[in-house]
């Protein structure tokens, strides 16, 4: 093997032109764009449907001023699982598996996020600084605490996809590895290693949607705190 | 966007090359040159085999190669690409072969049923739609119906109005009798009373004249002539007593 376990995640090159925006662009070219037709065909519907159902699902507990973010989070939603799923393939780039699309995400939108509540209404998001139901004693110690807490957030969120779909691909990696490297010697031992390689792609396929709506949920509760 | 090429191209390059870039053009552009009305999509995608390669190509390559073209062209393809190692079995192979047996399943297993769930939802709007014109039409339908049992209502008006009239000229009828029995009686009536007033003037007349007659009569009687009568009455008495003793007698 001349390439290293990390190879998968460098940035794509072809003759030193980068492909990564192509990677990035790709959800953009998957799904049609709706039309002024009043029946559409099988993907166009089926999209409709999935969108319409995940933002009212999403939308539902948020007040009315938050529903203006409708359009970025079901976008963000739709990006982030198709770029997962898209990484399953063979041979593709995962761009969420890099910690600077995530970051640079979870930054952005949280940021947002926290200086529309401070602006809107500071007093009730200073209040989630401090926990209903909490003694008084504890006041000082559980601002602190919640502050942390506050400021965790995005690199949690950032973190959180980078390190499911990093450490999903490595898995794979090294399992299919050491399934094709036990082939010839072992094959008793490559078939169940196989057999635990199927059960990593079926989670890894699954984490790759939950994922996705994870980073939205979360999304949308901080903005349901805040807006 | 070619025709805004063009445009810009016009101002700046010869004629020549200008014209000549649209007619080059023209063969790329295969869509209809109009807007409306909007040409109807296909109800199905186009045919493939196995899922990924298109029934054109197994067409195309019937003529000249048959039924197994295709597939000895696809294997030939992969043999020579792993003979040759423009592609390399490496660990990515093990792994395609696992997600490509999940994708495959999981399309067959589920594939139907998501595709009718999404004809259910177009066919649901298709229904709603034709469901909404069906009511409007059953609506005028039976507007339609009413206006002509009103219609044929309005004819049965006449029959009506005969009846009608048949009663008023009834009643009119009726009265008028009535009146003229009315007037009958009254009439009746005041003759009758003529009738007894005459009457009762004839009998007046006669108690008068008889009770005159009478008056004078026992007036002109003088006490002599009663006397007279008085004692003939009892003379002949005598007479009819001895005659009837006579007759008992006997």
């Amino acid at each position: 093997m001349t390439l290293s376990l990390f190879d998968q995640f460098l940035s794509p090159v072809v003759c030193w032109i980068p492909l990564v925006a192509i990677a990035i662009t790709l959800p953009w070219i998957l799904f049609p764009s709706p039309t002024t037709r009043w029946l559409n065909n099988r993907s166009l519907t089926s999209q409709n449907w999935f969108l319409s159902q995940a933002t009212s699902q999403i939308f539902s507990p948020i007040n009315p001023p938050g529903h203006k973010w409708a359009l970025l989070l079901s976008s963000l939603l739709i990006f982030l699982a198709t770029m997962n799923t898209a990484g399953l393939l063979p041979y593709t780039f995962t761009p969420t598996s890099q910690l600077s699309i995530n970051m640079g995400l979870a930054g952005a939108l949280w940021m947002g996020v926290v200086i529309l509540g401070m602006r809107t209404q500071p007093t009730h998001s200073l209040g989630h600084l401090l926990p209903e139901g909490a003694p008084a004693l504890l006041t000082p110690i559980l601002v602190i605490i919640e502050t942390i807490s506050l400021f965790i957030r995005p690199i949690a969120l950032g973190v959180r996809l980078t390190a499911n779909l990093t450490a999903g691909h490595l898995l794979i990696q090294l399992t299919s590895t050491a399934t094709l490297a036990m082939l010839t010697i072992m094959p008793v031992a490559a078939i169940f290693t196989g057999i635990l390689l199927f059960l990593l792609a079926l989670l890894e396929a699954a984490v790759a949607l939950i994922q996705a709506y994870v980073f939205v949920l979360l999304l949308s509760l901080y903005l349901q705190e805040n807006v | 966007m070619l025709s805004r090429l063009q445009a810009i191209s016009v101002k700046v390059t010869d004629p020549f090359v200008s014209l000549s870039l649209v007619q080059a053009s023209r063969s790329l552009q295969t869509s209809s040159q109009r807007l409306a009305p909007v040409p109807p999509l296909p109800d199905h995608g186009g045919k493939v085999r196995h899922g990924l390669i298109p029934e054109e190509l197994f067409e195309f390559l019937y003529p000249k190669t048959g039924v197994t073209g295709p597939y000895m062209l696809g294997t030939g393809l992969i043999v020579y690409l792993l003979s040759k190692e423009l592609y390399v079995i490496n660990h990515e192979t093990i792994y395609a072969i696992c997600i490509g047996t999940i994708i495959v399943y999981g399309v067959k297993k589920y594939g139907a049923t998501v595709a009718a769930f999404i004809d259910s939802i177009n066919e649901e709007k298709v229904a709603k739609a034709q469901a909404a014109k069906d009511s409007h039409i059953s609506f005028l339908t039976e507007a339609i119906e009413n206006e002509k049992k009103e219609q044929w209502r309005v004819e049965g008006r006449g029959m009506l109005f005969d009846a009608k009239r048949n009663n008023v000229a009834m009643l009119l009828e009726t009265n008028y009798r009535e009146r003229q029995h009315m007037v009958t009686n009254e009439v009746k009536r005041r003759l009758d009373y003529q009738i007894a007033l005459q009457h009762l003037n004839r009998r007046l007349q006669q108690e008068h004249m008889i009770n005159w007659v009478e008056k004078n009569v026992i007036s002109s009687i003088t006490p002599q002539q009663e006397k007279e009568s008085i004692a003939k009455c009892i003379a002949d008495l005598k007479v009819l007593a001895k005659t009837t003793q006579a007759k008992a007698a006997a």
